[in-house]
């Protein structure tokens, strides 16, 4: 018999019953903005959008080898188009591996922002309210775009979090043997799971920002002693390793209560550090990865703590070689040592220092708080005082056994001259070897392939020791956020020309040339009044470097999103903050609704925000999905040379016309437009190219004649000063000649006559015939069509 | 022409220091000014420089320098309101010089030139003259033809300026007495349509743009330079409210240039069909029932206003080209206009407004009511400000008689209501029902407008036939529970 269920019901006995109820919202709390397109995207959602771009900005692959093996059918062989045991072609393996990279970059991210959000929810509940700062009206704008949600409490936060880790599951998934066989539907997914990436940051910068108290937004935060020369080695050195500060914060809270911060040195190495200083200014930075090994070998810490990511594998060994204690905390990287987390607390301390044990597994906050304090003393006490790497005697010795097989050259990441080094040294000049220091990233390689097992990373840290200890510069601390405010004050001066852009310098440290020439990159621009955004290791490399007068480009440079501003975000994970401004552009200037809406907001940013992403030593897997999360939503990125060992970029073909068009809203036209941006990711091989690139990068579809002119007066004059000429390429960007750079307008005018056949009005200097298209003030492009629609509709 | 220095935006923010100047002009201590006129092209040999006093090269390293600047320009579309418009632009090119510094404007000219500037070979004033020029020439090509003449000579410096100031006067006494009624064409800026496509300012000689940056003389000389540009002009047709300013050659240009977002502004209107903002606007208004009085906060205050939001968050309510009423953006220089707001009371309207921004424009506010408009020292809620207001007897108080036309629009306070709970919803209500004579097309926006979704169904008592249900062991799961405010 059917039971009619419909209608209501009356509740007449309950017994045993479990009430579960997830979430209360009062309805006025509900958010007003209409529901886009694409809450909580899978997979599916965003394809359109990301072929849009793909087409536009074709994948180009650099194979680093022509062959896979990631299944026991292989090793494959797919050189000359052939095709591997499971039917995958070379491009499409390279598509895969990129897909890969990404999903561990965001895997990352997200899975610190797991732990984290799940431990700060358990200290202070779910009903902690997210409230970033007066200034900060749009908390979340990833959250906001792509989940569709507007987090109010670190509770809310959840949603976004499993979104990501669901996402990221299902690209992961993707890679299996046997699925994809198109080149783009790989990139799409890498470009998801990036997305994924993105929204991951954003959950746990926020968290950790509202939960600790962290810096909100505030362009003046405090500056930190930054470089290898930093601490103070009359007390003990406690040194945090990795980008999960959960472990670090418990440390320097147990020092401040027991009134023992200034007896104690506090140092970090990665994101751990920003991290830290952002919790509490008095902690300091060493520098990014490639100073673990100068740290460490140098003998510096008395105790160090590792979290997780971009930390050494060989981290327990080096401290073993040095007899420094190892607190491994992270169940990402527990590098084979005992879980102590049920001992009493003095046993762990008597183990570690005693030596009993070089390290233990130790994720308890509290004990983490007492024990590392308590070993840095003890082993400190102990400590005698030994000189740096080498003593002179061992340094001459090691020299000495050099026979210039150029082994050490072969394996080196850059090729770097040991070998003349080495020779120099015996004859008695070490400054060739001193030099090196600059330029090595420490990574020990060399070491392995020396015949004579010559300690070569402590020979180049010995003879460049002074170098090194002169490290001694500051940082500011990472701020968060970006105020809405100060996106509402730079509207105006960018549409007049007087701001030309920004340069976001995010990445690692696997520079090809000295540290410096980052330095000399983002000086460039700051002068010119770009704005400059910087987190992770880029913004801790420039801390260390100062100019001629003993000053950073942070003591150069205020901290506020502004005119040749330069503004550091904080960690990795505050990298969310950058994507998030740009955002909050579409959002603020045009009121274009965030809500589930990301293809139109990424369309927005394409067409009209000038960011730049900039990573000049790009290694890990997290700048790859970084990278790839910005060039989703719109924004170029530029990668040093390393970075073509990602295997791809995306690479307009400004010759292909038919690719370069958008929808004009304004005229109800398909328009052919200048190819701008004309790349998506790009690799420079050098320093001069970088900044030619960046330049040229920030100019878009949208720009009005006054941007246009102050970007390719940029363009011109940073090609002439670093490459000797004008680009081949300017001409392309010129739609009136209100466009032409100020002071060399008669000039140009004169160019595009004669080399390039326009006509010109001399009397009135105007520019009659020759464009892509005209200057139209109203231009209101778009490449997708529900945005066309959208808007043209109500007409 | 080759200079022996370099031209680039990139110098924009140079300063020169003590310690590396070779020379100062003008500045604090001595004389200086910088002045541009109109002629007629046949007084003009183009591109001529006449120096009366020394030059760089005969003067005494680390010594200050009386300076006068006098560019005369002509040409077809040059007039005597271009002038300052062209003059401030002396401050901007000759910035792009490297190793020359130029701070201030009119008689306050402070320029340093640098030593390594004259080591690289500056060695005369001729050199800047004709750099800035070419620049001149260069960005505002109505400039047909252009002469300098610079005065290093004391005598000489005293002498102009004194003519100068007389000029200067002039133009200020146009600026003020020149209003939307005496022109025929405003000047439209759409400049933020890059960014806001939709957004449209209207430049009148009475409304400056939201950001700031463009008067109406500004955006004439643009107009002038690009009649197609972002600045064009919007012939004003007739006038449908003289007291909103309202003209049909501006709503037909809103129309078309919005791309039909919306038909009519009103220039000086708060509530009726107000001006659209971008995003960039220096200061916002935000209209506050409880008091029936309009607050102001500018960008670079960051507490809460008396109505507990922030600019932020005002902000985040009107932008993107929108007409939204309850909010409006302006820019600073609009508190200077006689027509203020008017429609709605203009400063008598006007109730609140952070204590830096009101010293900065403490002149521009009538002197009776300068001391009625609290700033956050009198009150920082909604509860402090009505204590003053009625303490001060503001007009809102018992009701504003508009200056304009002497009419009566506000009704004041109705006799303190019995302070009952008011919900938000009431409170949106009476909103609306109180404005809505003065808006008929219009809804205003109220910051957290409830819903109005029905709530859900109240279980009916049990009757017969109804089924019952025994829940044992059960788990009821429930995602999300929305809860409804009840109407009545």
């Amino acid at each position: 018999m059917a039971i009619n269920l419909r209608g209501s019901f009356v509740l007449d006995e309950v017994k045993n019953v479990r009430i579960n109820i997830g979430k209360i919202v009062e309805e006025e709390m509900e958010w007003e903005e209409e529901t886009g397109p694409t809450p909580k995207p899978g997979i599916m959602e965003l394809r359109k959008w990301d072929r849009r771009l793909l087409e536009r900005y074709e994948p180009f692959y650099a194979p680093m080898q022509d062959f896979c093996n990631l299944c026991t059918m292989g090793p494959c062989d797919l050189s000359g188009n052939k095709r591997g045991a499971c039917g995958i072609n070379l491009k499409n393996t390279k598509a895969r591996l990129v897909t890969i990279a990404c999903s561990i970059g965001s895997a990352a991210h997200t899975a610190h922002a797991r732990h984290m959000l799940d431990h700060i929810i358990e200290e202070y509940g779910e009903d902690m309210p997210i409230d970033l700062g007066p200034d900060v009206n749009v908390e979340a704008p990833i959250i906001r775009t792509v989940i569709g949600i507007k987090p109010r409490t670190l509770g809310d936060l959840r949603e976004a979090l499993t979104w990501a880790e669901k996402e990221i599951v299902k690209v992961l998934h993707s890679t299996h043997i046997g699925n994809e066989e198109d080149i783009l539907d790989y990139e799409s997914k890498a470009m998801h799971v990036s997305m994924a990436d993105h929204v991951g940051m954003e959950v746990a910068d926020i968290a950790q920002i509202v939960a600790f108290n962290l810096p909100k937004a505030d362009p003046d935060t405090a500056l930190v002693d930054t470089g290898f020369g930093i601490v103070d080695k009359s007390k003990p050195v406690i040194v945090v390793v990795g980008h999960n500060v959960m472990y670090a914060r418990p440390v320097a809270d147990y020092l401040e209560e027991k009134g023992l911060s200034d007896k104690f040195e506090l140092a970090g190495l990665c994101c751990t550090s920003h991290d830290m200083t952002r919790y509490n200014a008095k902690a300091k930075i060493f520098g990014p990865i490639s100073y673990q090994l100068r740290v460490i070998r140098a003998g510096i810490p008395d105790v160090i703590i590792s979290d997780e990511q971009c930390i050494r594998a060989d981290l327990l060994s080096a401290c073993e070689e040095m007899a420094i204690p190892l607190i491994a905390t992270s169940d990402a990287a527990v590098r084979g040592l005992p879980n102590r987390n049920d001992d009493p607390v003095e046993d762990i301390i008597e183990d570690l220092i005693s030596g009993k044990t070089p390290g233990v597994f130790l994720s308890e906050p509290e004990k983490i708080a007492e024990v590392v304090p308590k070993v840095a003393e003890a082993v400190f006490k102990k400590k005698q005082e030994t000189e740096m790497f080498l003593t002179e005697d061992q340094l001459i010795e090691e020299v000495n056994k050099c026979t210039q097989c150029m082994n050490c050259v072969f394996t080196c990441p850059h090729s770097l001259r040991i070998d003349q080094g080495m020779e120099s040294a015996q004859k008695g000049d070490f400054s060739k070897l001193a030099s090196l220091e600059e330029v090595c990233i420490a990574c020990r390689k060399c070491e392995q392939v020396c015949p004579k097992d010559i300690k070569i990373l402590s020979v180049i840290m010995k003879t460049g020791l002074k170098g090194l200890l002169s490290k001694t510069g500051k940082t500011r601390v990472g701020r968060g956020p970006i105020q809405d405010t100060e996106i509402r004050k730079v509207g105006q001066p960018i549409v007049f020309g007087q701001i030309p852009g920004v340069i976001a310098a995010v990445g690692c440290t696997n520079y090809p040339d000295e540290m410096v020439d980052l330095r000399i990159i983002l000086d460039e621009f700051l002068r010119r009044r770009y704005i400059v955004v910087t987190s992770g290791c880029h913004a801790m490399d420039i801390g260390m470097l100062k100019d001629e007068e003993g000053k950073t480009l942070y003591e150069k440079y205020p901290g506020n999103f502004d005119a040749g501003g330069l503004v550091n975000v904080g960690s990795c994970v505050a990298n969310s903050h950058i994507a998030g401004a740009t955002i909050k552009i579409a959002n603020i200037f045009a009121m274009r609704p965030l809500r589930g809406n990301y293809a139109e907001i990424a369309d927005y940013i394409l067409n009209r925000v000038g960011a730049v992403g900039f990573s000049w030593g790009p290694y890990s897997h997290k700048a790859a999905s970084i990278a790839t999360g910005f060039n989703r939503l719109g924004v170029p990125v530029v990668v040093g040379p390393h970075g073509t060992k990602y295997r791809r970029a995306y690479i307009g073909k400004p010759w292909k016309k038919e690719n370069w068009w958008v929808y004009d809203i304004k005229t109800g036209k398909k328009v052919y437009i200048e190819p701008a941006p004309d790349s998506l990711l790009l690799a420079v091989e050098t320093k001069e190219e970088a900044i030619v690139q960046l330049a040229k990068l920030t100019i878009r579809p949208n720009d009005t004649g006054m941007g246009r002119q102050i970007k390719l007066t940029h363009y011109l004059e940073l090609s002439k000063k670093y490459l000797g000429r004008y680009p081949d390429d300017w001409p392309i960007y010129v739609r009136s000649e209100a466009d032409l750079p100020l002071r060399q307008k008669e000039e140009l005018l004169k160019i595009l006559e004669e080399e390039h056949g326009w006509k010109i009005d001399w009397n009135k200097k105007k520019i009659l015939e020759g464009p892509i298209r005209p200057l139209d003030p109203g231009f209101n492009p778009t490449l997708v069509e529900e945005v066309y629609d959208k808007y043209s509709r109500k007409k | 022409m080759e200079f022996p220095f370099e031209i680039s935006p990139m110098y924009e923010g140079e300063r020169i220091r003590k310690s590396d100047m070779y020379v100062e002009l003008g500045g604090p201590t001595q004389p200086g000014f910088e002045l541009v006129v109109s002629a007629n092209k046949d007084e003009i040999e183009d591109m001529k420089f006449t120096l009366i006093g020394p030059d760089l090269n005969e003067m005494e390293e680390g010594k200050a320098y009386p300076y006068a600047m006098i560019y005369r320009i002509a040409g077809e579309l040059v007039e005597k309101d271009l002038e300052p418009v062209v003059e401030r632009r002396n401050h901007d090119f000759q910035n792009y010089i490297a190793g020359y510094m130029h701070l201030n404007q009119r008689y306050d000219i402070w320029i340093r030139i640098s030593k390594s500037a004259v080591q690289k070979g500056l060695n005369s004033l001729e050199q800047i003259a004709k750099a800035t020029m070419m620049l001149f020439k260069n960005e505002l090509p109505f400039i047909e033809k252009i002469e300098a003449t610079y005065v290093t000579d004391q005598a000489e410096v005293e002498k102009r300026l004194e003519e100068a100031m007389k000029i200067y006067e002039e133009r200020d006494e146009r600026t003020l007495t020149l209003h939307d009624e005496d022109v025929d064409d405003f000047y439209s800026c759409t400049l933020c349509q890059s960014f806001a496509p939709t957004n449209v300012c209207v430049i009148s000689p009475d409304r400056v743009s939201l950001c700031g940056a463009i008067t109406w003389f500004d955006g004439r000389a643009a107009a002038k330079v690009d009649p197609e540009g972002p600045n064009a002009p919007i012939p004003k047709g007739e006038l449908v409210d003289e007291i909103g300013g309202e003209y049909t050659g501006v709503n037909e240009f809103a129309k078309e240039r919005s791309g039909g977002e919306y038909d009519r502004i009103k220039l000086h209107s708060f509530f009726e069909f107000p001006h659209t903002s971008c995003g960039c606007f220096e200061v916002i208004g935000f209209y506050m029932p409880e008091v029936d009085g309009i607050g102001w906060v500018h960008r670079g205050y960051d507490a809460p206003a008396p109505n507990g939001l922030t600019f932020s968050t005002m902000a985040g309510q009107t932008g993107g080209g929108k007409q939204v009423v309850g909010f409006l953006g302006i820019g600073i220089a609009y508190f200077r206009s006689p027509k203020f707001i008017q429609a709605d009371g203009g400063w008598k309207r006007t109730v609140w407004m952070p204590k830096s921004l009101k010293e900065r424009i403490q002149e521009f506010i009538p002197e009776d009511m300068r001391d009625k408009i609290a700033t956050e020292e009198d009150a920082s809620n909604l509860d402090e400000l009505k204590e003053f207001l009625k303490k001060v007897n503001h007009p809102v108080v018992t009701g504003i008689i508009r200056d304009v036309d002497g009419i009566k629009i506000t009704d004041g306070w109705i006799e303190e209501e019995e302070v009952t709970e008011v919900t938000p919803e009431e409170e949106a209500q009476a909103l609306q029902i109180r404005e809505q004579p003065q808006i008929p097309s219009m809804q205003i926006q109220p910051m957290y407008q409830p819903g109005y979704q029905p709530a859900p169904q109240m279980l009916p008592a049990p009757s017969s036939g109804v089924i019952k249900l025994v829940l044992k062991n059960a788990k009821i799961n429930i995602e999300k529970i929305i809860v409804s405010k009840e109407k009545d």
